[in-house]
């Protein structure tokens, strides 16, 4: 993934975070889902961004919320590690 | 409100923090916590739970034994939690006096115990099986196969009470060993010993996993010994806040029941069917206090359940968090009982939204939201009251459900059209007038649906329709 393209996932993070009362610091390997700090409706949002701005297809994909985890896990997933 | 509220976040002063940290610190805290317990459960004495999450949070070297431990003297101290009805109806009906009802379960328990693990070993070895793939649906179609098998005439006798007996513990613990199926999947999984710990833990649980299972348990807990002071001084509070609302909850029953003698919406609901009157006014009282109450007692259960899981040193969320402020309807789902919505997003909205609808955005959402809060939702309490198959046979127990497939299958478009809202942008402003409406709009129907949602199946859809439209004055 190329900085454009993980500057725009950290910004539409932060975005989310910021919009729901978060305003702490996001570091590219915190965990977003597992530690409870977004819920799982938030996953739908982000699901829906991957989809819409990477193309990624998850009926394709074992999905699993440890692949979307924190914003270097997403960038693991999108590369195909 | 918010200053109110900063005045008690003693998690956040440093000193309080570190003092938290001092063993001296840890056994006031513990102290505390022990008689704050004590007087939420109102058992006025130490209890094992208490001393078992501290035992957890401070000695991580045996953190796996000693979950399992207490899990295994929790469950030894109440092995029929999940209700002995249809054991005991099944025996009755079969005439069985030479088999113990209780036997039976204790043999229905290590069965299960012993096939989880095995499952669990399987499925750890091969992630390519049906199970490891779809767990839940092989678990649901698991029990569906065994009711239709004990609901007709194949078996008989001792084989039929213990097959009820497993079906009983089985559909108790089905959500527990599906979380387990699933962190078979995660690269750090818990070992087995630990999973079964976390089937209706000792912190406290309804069939509703609180904690959700290893794979989320794993990542919450505390890592420094900062955090697990944060993690327990939240947890202290908790526990504090849980007496606040069992001493309110108990002025609120003095209040309705015992001064105004209002009757529960049962015996409304029977005064209906039989013709006897009752007032407009007492109706909407009933029911409005039927739906203040069950909010306290399920706020209760879920503060004291969480509270003690943060004292072992998970940083759990609450179970219920606020739901007087929910500005929307998929907003108070997620406030109201989160860790039932949490199961049924993992379980039933997120595989349905992922593989249906991809080009249509808002039909994904609602249909999504709609297979979780219906279908998961009417399925979910289906396999939880199976004792209604034993008791009223399949069909009759399946007829008998109209009432609550009904509830889930409104609650599940409402909050659908919300999601979709939601989705789409729409954001309730923040203007006092307008929280105003958005409370008395979601709690209205929240109201008006706790009717149809009560889950003893005396009252055919009909009848609490009925009941329903004498509330809003027609006959």
């Amino acid at each position: 993934m190329d900085t454009e393209k993980k500057n725009k996932l950290r910004t539409f993070i932060k975005s989310y975070l910021q919009e729901h009362g978060d305003a702490g610091e996001l570091k590219d390997d915190d965990s977003l889902f597992i530690s409870a700090r977004l819920d799982s409706l938030a996953m739908i949002t982000l699901i829906s961004f991957l989809e819409q701005t990477f193309g990624v297809n998850f009926g394709d994909v074992d999905f699993d919320v440890e692949l979307i985890d924190s914003v270097n896990e997403i960038e693991l997933f999108l590369d195909g590690g | 409100m918010r200053v109110w509220r900063d005045n008690f976040a003693i998690e956040t002063h440093q000193g309080v923090v570190g003092f938290a940290q001092t063993i001296f610190g840890r056994v006031f805290l513990l102290l505390l916590f022990s008689i704050a317990y004590s007087a939420a459960t109102e058992a006025w004495k130490p209890s094992g739970v208490v001393f078992a999450a501290a035992a957890f949070a401070f000695l991580p070297r045996y953190r796996t034994v000693i979950i399992f431990v207490a899990t295994l003297g929790v469950l030894a101290k109440d092995p029929f939690w999940y209700g002995m009805e249809a054991i005991d109806y099944v025996m009755k009906q079969e005439r069985l006096t030479s088999l113990s009802g209780k036997y039976s379960a204790y043999v229905a328990l290590v069965s299960f115990f012993v096939c989880s693990l095995a499952t669990l070993e399987l499925v750890r070895r091969n992630k390519t099986l049906y199970v490891a793939r779809r767990p839940v649906i092989t678990l649901i179609a698991a029990v569906a196969v065994m009711s239709v098998t004990a609901a007709y005439p194949i078996l008989h006798g001792t084989p039929l009470v213990l097959l009820w007996a497993f079906i009983t513990v089985f559909s108790a613990y089905i959500w527990f060993l599906a979380y387990s199926l699933v962190d078979q999947r995660s690269r750090d999984r818990s070992p087995h010993l630990f999973q079964l710990g976390t089937f209706h833990p000792f912190w406290g649980s309804s069939s509703v996993p609180y904690g959700k299972g290893a794979t989320f348990l794993r990542k919450t807990l505390a890592k420094t010994s900062g955090d697990l002071a944060v993690t327990q001084l939240k947890g202290l509070k908790l526990v504090l806040w849980t007496v606040v609302l069992l001493w309110l909850r108990k002025l609120l029953v003095w209040v309705f029941e015992v001064k105004l003698k209002i009757p529960d919406v049962a015996a409304l609901q029977a005064f209906h069917v039989t013709g006897q009157g009752y007032s407009i006014l007492v109706g909407w009282t009933a029911v409005v206090w039927a739906t203040a109450s069950d909010t306290l007692v399920l706020a209760i259960a879920g503060h004291k359940a969480v509270a003690v899981a943060r004292l072992a040193g998970f940083r759990l969320p609450r179970n219920t968090w606020r739901p007087l402020q929910s500005r929307t309807l998929a907003e108070f789902w997620n406030r109201y009982y989160y860790y039932f919505k949490e199961l049924l997003v993992e379980f039933f909205f997120i595989p349905t939204f992922l593989r249906t609808f991809r080009n249509h955005p808002r039909l994904r959402m609602f249909f999504a939201t709609f297979m979780a809060a219906g279908i998961g939702n009417a399925a979910f309490h289906f396999i939880r009251d199976i004792k209604f198959v034993a008791t009223q046979g399949l069909w009759d127990s399946i007829v008998s459900y109209q009432s609550y497939v009904f509830y889930t299958f409104v609650l599940a478009t409402g909050i659908g059209i919300s999601q979709v809202r939601m989705n789409s942008g729409a954001k309730p402003s923040n203007a006092f007038h307008a929280r105003l409406w958005s409370f008395l709009c979601v709690w209205t129907f929240v109201v008006c649906l706790h009717v149809f949602g009560d889950e003893t199946r005396v009252y055919t859809l009909w009848q609490r329709l009925s009941f329903m439209a004498s509330l809003i004055g027609v006959k």
